[in-house]
């Protein structure tokens, strides 16, 4: 038990890898903004540890900060935007935004990437009326030509699953 | 919560297109309900198109067509209410499209569902170098502009791939009054 236990662990350690300061600096201007910090989502390095092994979809990690029950009345009131804008910074290409306002349903999807070796980055940025994803995943070639062949569809696609 | 998303679409950098979003179209973003914007350089074009099947005659002819392409670039708005913009709204940007670089070599309207295409090409050294296309109708607005070798005609092929929307440009739809080709030259 106590070997599963370190196997766990030195498995942890293997697989964590530290997110990028730009997806740090989203949270942290969606967290100064709202006044709020993300969800905490209990064993989440659980599931980089399968990531990393099953790659599913080609994903070989993924960070994620979920914020939820956003309100207007919490908002510091600044320009979230140019915020965000900036908090990318220009080492990520900007690839497709998606802002949709129907039926009273406002939407944004920002989806920026770089280049890691002979793998990508996705920095995914997805804004709800009361909450708020990002997420950075580190994808392989085969992925990101996904992505690339059809990118509004995989951004709505995206964000339709991880807010479902 | 009301974010000030429309600006940011408005701000974001489109350095490598040929043509350049005027400030007037900002003003569009807020009164839209949806606004797409997809940009892919020459590197990504390529990495995307290495996953294109040379076997499936639809995508090997997808992988031919994008092979000479520098870039792509996609902005498309659509209204929920009819005509809330101006022709004028274009009119800046069909500015940047003129001689002696561009040359509009298309023009296609159909009175019926009151959709009007434009297709502009750019030659330079008797080279075809970039393309854009206008879309208008009564509810939407589509621009794209792709820079590198392609020909019009391909535009059509393009279409659902890479982000470029679908465009129905067909000699079905072209009006011999609004044909224009006298610009062309």
């Amino acid at each position: 038990m106590k070997s599963a236990f370190i196997a766990a662990c030195l498995l942890t350690a293997a697989s964590a890898q530290a997110a990028d300061r730009e997806f740090n600096e989203v949270v942290r201007v969606i967290s100064d903004e709202f006044h709020t910090r993300p969800t905490s989502i209990p064993l989440f390095g659980l599931v980089n540890i399968f990531t990393a092994a099953v790659r599913p979809a080609g994903t070989r990690h993924i960070d994620l900060a979920v914020f939820e029950h956003l309100s207007d009345r919490d908002r510091q009131g600044r320009n979230l935007s140019e915020a965000l804008l900036n908090a990318v910074g220009r080492s990520w290409k900007p690839f497709v935004q998606v802002r949709s306002r129907r039926n009273g349903h406002e939407e944004t999807v920002l989806v920026y990437m770089r280049q890691q070796g002979s793998e990508w980055k996705l920095l995914v940025t997805a804004v709800e009326r009361d909450e708020a994803t990002v997420v950075q995943l580190l994808l392989n070639a085969d992925a990101l030509a996904r992505w690339l062949a059809s990118p509004e569809r995989c951004a709505r696609h995206w964000n339709g699953e991880m807010t479902e | 919560m009301k974010f000030a998303i429309p600006v940011l679409l408005g701000i974001l950098p489109l350095a490598g297109q040929d043509i350049k979003m005027p400030a007037n179209l900002d003003r569009l973003e807020a009164k839209a309900s949806e606004v797409v914007n997809v940009q892919l350089d020459g590197a990504l074009i390529q990495l995307a198109s290495r996953f294109l099947s040379d076997k499936d005659p639809d995508e090997a002819n997808v992988k031919r067509l994008v092979g000479g392409l520098k870039g792509i670039y996609v902005k498309s708005f659509e209204f929920d209410e009819r005509d809330q913009y101006n022709k004028s709204d274009v009119e800046e940007l069909r500015a940047q499209l003129r001689a002696p670089a561009w040359a509009r070599i298309v023009g296609a309207s159909s009175k019926k569902k009151g959709e009007n295409s434009e297709v502009y090409l750019k030659t330079e050294g008797g080279q075809i170098t970039g393309l854009a296309v206008i879309v208008t109708d009564p509810k939407e607005l589509t621009i794209i502009n792709i820079v590198g070798s392609i020909r019009p005609e391909d535009i059509r092929d393009l279409g659902g791939h890479m982000g470029i929307p679908k465009i129905d440009i067909g000699p079905d739809k072209k009006d011999k009054k609004d044909k224009d080709k006298e610009d062309d030259k």
